[in-house]
């Protein structure tokens, strides 16, 4: 059992791997006064609890995690450790640091095997639910142990499975954050999710894709699901939330119909007017609160 | 074909059924729509989306029908949830979300109300047991809690007034969705001026109220054009989904009862007489002049067994809920009737009828070392119809009830018609064919557009039970020892409830 703990530009065992902040395997026994690590996470951080039992406060939250557990903590995130806890226990941690992560884009550089689509949509489940704790989650463990014995023995090839490992840790969180979250509700609820997300994001382009990764199902069930539950297709059931949307913009904004159109994602303000029309049988102008309009 | 729509504004879901001039269901089509909690005690609707949502599946539905050139429609018949509340300014624009039947905000309001000298009298006069369900007391609360949107507020309508505004340009409310509204005289059929005055508000502030028949108002044509009907079809006012649910399953005569089980439930009675119930638990809405639905609803049905599943079914790996739910109810066919001694009070949302305690909590009673997860799931769905039962007790001080028809999403779960049949001890009819809320609608369609010469012999012509269920008597007479217990542990706990609700507050 080794302690370690690597650093990005100060450790030669990470000079093969520039998208890593930080690797290392920690024991913490301590009461703690006031943690040094308040630092805004620069990265996706992964950390693993190994023994014993930590408490933490992510961004004014409080945790509190045992062994075999998975902590993320997201770019800009603050990891506390709560005032006179005694931590105690070890733990693997790891920072792996994006090219590009934000709202719209995750983008993990040349490294990564992941194609570019899946990791916009990786991003996007990280993003929209903002999971920090995975319980019981092993693999996490044996995937770390893994890098560790890979970085250390250097022996040919590490490099590619050192990268190939980061790949699998992201993409197994990514996968039992969907089922988790949606294994154990009744439909109606994973499709109040599905409402409420989309309702956030109604300007974003969404793909059919996107929607099944989020609910953690594959693009048939998704489909079958939504459809015998809302009587709608999931892209439909996107554009009739824009009409009403519109619909309510129109009433009570004097936003301009190309502006909404936009605001609703649609292409064009020619777009909006045909879908609007297809849907509910009048223009958006129709909708406007002048009473002459109504005559139309 | 002359084809017949119904529409149904309902809790979760528009659903939208054609009927030919037989009854017969031609087209089936549903669009579902979400409830809103922007705090613990609130359930809004977006109108806005519940009219786009009516017409994307009405229009939707026509294409299908269209596509055969004899299909012609001769009349739309709307049906809706009771009780919501939405203001809407002088160019008809809504003032903010609908607040829908579950919404509690306005439970000290109703609490005052009916505690005043006036309680009495209100629900005696308008049938609509004074809970915050009831739109009386919501208007109240937005006058007193939300005075810019009073202040802005041309007339209070609900979701049902503003999609038939939609299609017509009429602010018209039925009967039975007007008595459901406590401001509403069932007997003299107009607005009740006690009501009003607790409001706040006059009778300009309501829509115009008709008969459930009633035909007049016409198609707005740009809409006609838009959905290829024609200028004639009639625009049939209809009525509630609970008085159409009633006569959609052949509920019309002395000795019958309708249990509605889906995530609420209820039971329902018709009469010529209203049920003048002293303690308030019972509602009483207006079908027709002298036609009545009384009854009363719970809040704790198939919600609380998708609770249950949800937190301690045994999910494993791969199955979803519905797979669980049904691994559930399985293991709950394995144990005897009474769950071996365990009782269960369904009361996880506070309770409506009987009891009318919004602080009534849930409770697992008679816990023995030989329980087991199954006992747990068959005592769950006990104390559920236990809970209705409890409410046809109360219905059985004023009538007789001597058979039940039953509908809702349990219907085609036999587990849950044989439970009904054995703890009511009666026999039980279902019908798995269509929804009985559509199929009330097309009752009253019919009636008006001259097919039968009146709505109870619609209701004998068409709704028929395509399956009976008999009452196993020993179960019943097992059910009713362990139904005392339940009903005395429910009186037993008043000061309790209080008190738990009170911790669980904070």
């Amino acid at each position: 059992m080794r302690f370690f703990a690597l650093n990005k530009d100060k450790s030669d065992e990470l000079r093969a791997f520039h998208h890593v902040f930080e690797f290392s395997r920690k024991k913490v026994q301590s009461v703690q006064t006031n943690w040094a690590d308040c630092k805004k996470n620069p990265g996706l951080r992964f950390i693993f609890i190994q023994e014993g039992n930590f408490e933490w406060v992510i961004d004014n939250k409080t945790i509190t995690v045992f062994p075999n557990d998975l902590v993320i903590i997201y770019p800009n995130q603050v990891l506390q450790s709560k005032m006179e806890a005694f931590d105690n226990g070890t733990y693997y941690s790891i920072t792996i640091l994006p090219k590009l992560f934000n709202e719209e884009k995750l983008v993990f550089g040349d490294w990564s095997s992941i194609p570019a689509t899946e990791q916009l949509l990786i991003g996007k489940l990280f993003l929209l639910n903002r999971k920090s704790v995975f319980q019981n989650f092993k693999i996490a463990g044996e995937i770390l142990k893994k890098i560790e014995l890979e970085i250390f023995a250097t022996e040919i090839g590490f490099k590619a499975i050192v990268n190939h490992l980061i790949d699998e840790l992201v993409v197994y969180s990514t996968r039992q954050l969907s089922r988790e979250e949606n294994q154990r509700k009744h439909f109606p609820q994973t499709f109040h999710k599905f409402d409420q997300i989309l309702r956030e994001n109604l300007s974003h382009p969404w793909t059919v894709e996107e929607m099944a990764a989020i609910l953690g199902l594959g693009t048939t069930t998704l489909n079958e699901k939504i459809r015998a539950y809302s009587g709608f297709s999931p892209l439909n059931y996107l554009i009739n939330l824009r009409i009403s949307e519109s619909i309510r913009l129109l009433k009570n904004t004097d936003i301009s119909i190309t502006d909404i159109a936009f605001e609703m994602g649609f292409y064009s303000s020619q777009h909006f007017s045909s879908t609007f029309k297809k849907m509910t049988g009048y223009s958006p102008r129709y909708f406007r609160k002048t009473p002459e309009s109504k005559e139309e | 074909m002359e084809l017949l729509i119904t529409i149904d504004i309902g809790t979760t879901a528009v659903r939208i059924v054609a009927f030919d001039f037989k009854g017969e269901k031609k087209a089936y089509k549903k669009g579902s729509y979400p409830t809103f909690h922007p705090q613990p005690d609130f359930s809004e609707q977006d109108p806005e989306q519940v009219f786009i949502t009516v017409l994307f599946i009405l229009k939707s539905l026509l294409n299908e029908l269209f596509e055969d050139k004899k299909n012609k429609i001769k009349g739309i018949v709307f049906s809706s949830s009771m009780h919501s509340v939405l203001p809407i300014d002088k160019n008809g624009t809504p003032l903010g979300n609908a607040l829908i039947w579950a919404d509690n905000r306005a439970k000290k309001e109703a609490e005052k109300i009916k505690n005043s000298a006036l309680g009495k009298i209100i629900y005696e006069a308008t049938g609509t047991p004074i809970h915050a369900m009831s739109p009386l007391a919501k208007i109240a609360w937005i006058r007193e809690n939300d005075a810019e949107r009073f202040q802005k507020t041309y007339k209070f309508i609900s979701l049902k007034e503003y999609v038939v505004h939609q299609f017509t340009n009429e602010y018209i409310i039925d009967y039975s969705l007007a008595s459901a509204t406590g401001l509403f005289n069932i007997r003299t059929l107009k607005w009740e001026q006690n009501s009003l005055d607790i409001s706040g508000i006059n009778e300009n502030y309501l829509s115009e109220t008709c008969p459930i028949y009633n035909s007049e108002a016409k198609l707005k044509p740009n809409l006609a054009k838009s959905l290829r009907l024609s200028a004639n079809t009639k625009i049939i006012l209809g009525s509630t989904d609970g008085c159409m649910a009633t006569i959609g399953t052949g509920v019309f005569a002395e000795g019958q009862a309708t249990i509605s089980i889906n995530s609420s439930g209820a039971v329902r009675v018709f009469g010529e007489e209203v049920l003048n119930d002293s303690n308030q638990r019972l509602f009483n809405y207006v079908l027709d002049k002298n036609q009545y639905i009384s009854g009363g609803p719970t809040n704790n049905a198939g919600v609380v067994l998708d609770w249950f599943v949800s937190q301690f079914g045994s999910f494993q790996h791969g199955k979803d809920f519905e797979e669980t739910m049904l691994n559930s109810l399985n293991e709950a066919l394995h144990v005897s009737p009474g769950a071996e001694g365990l009782i269960f009070l369904p009361y996880l949302l506070g309770e409506r009828a009987p009891i009318w305690n919004s602080n009534a909590r849930g409770a697992y009673f008679g816990i023995n070392i030989k329980h087991e997860p199954r006992h747990f799931v068959r005592a769950t769905i006990e104390g559920i119809i236990f809970e209705l039962f409890s409410i046809g007790k109360v219905i059985e001080t004023y009538r007789n009830i001597n058979e039940i028809s039953l509908t809702g999403t349990v219907v085609t779960l036999p587990f849950w018609s044989n439970l009904v049949a054995d703890i009511f001890g009666k026999k039980v009819n279902m019908n798995h064919s269509v929804n009985s809320i559509n199929l009330g609608s097309a009752l009253v369609g019919l009636t008006e557009m001259g097919v039968y010469a009146n709505i109870e012999e619609a209701v004998k012509s068409i709704v028929k039970p395509d399956r009976i269920i008999e009452p196993k008597v020993h179960h019943h007479e097992l059910y009713t020892k362990y139904y005392r217990i339940f009903s005395q542990l429910t009186q037993k706990f008043k000061e309790e409830f209080d008190l738990i609700a009170e911790l669980q507050a904070g």
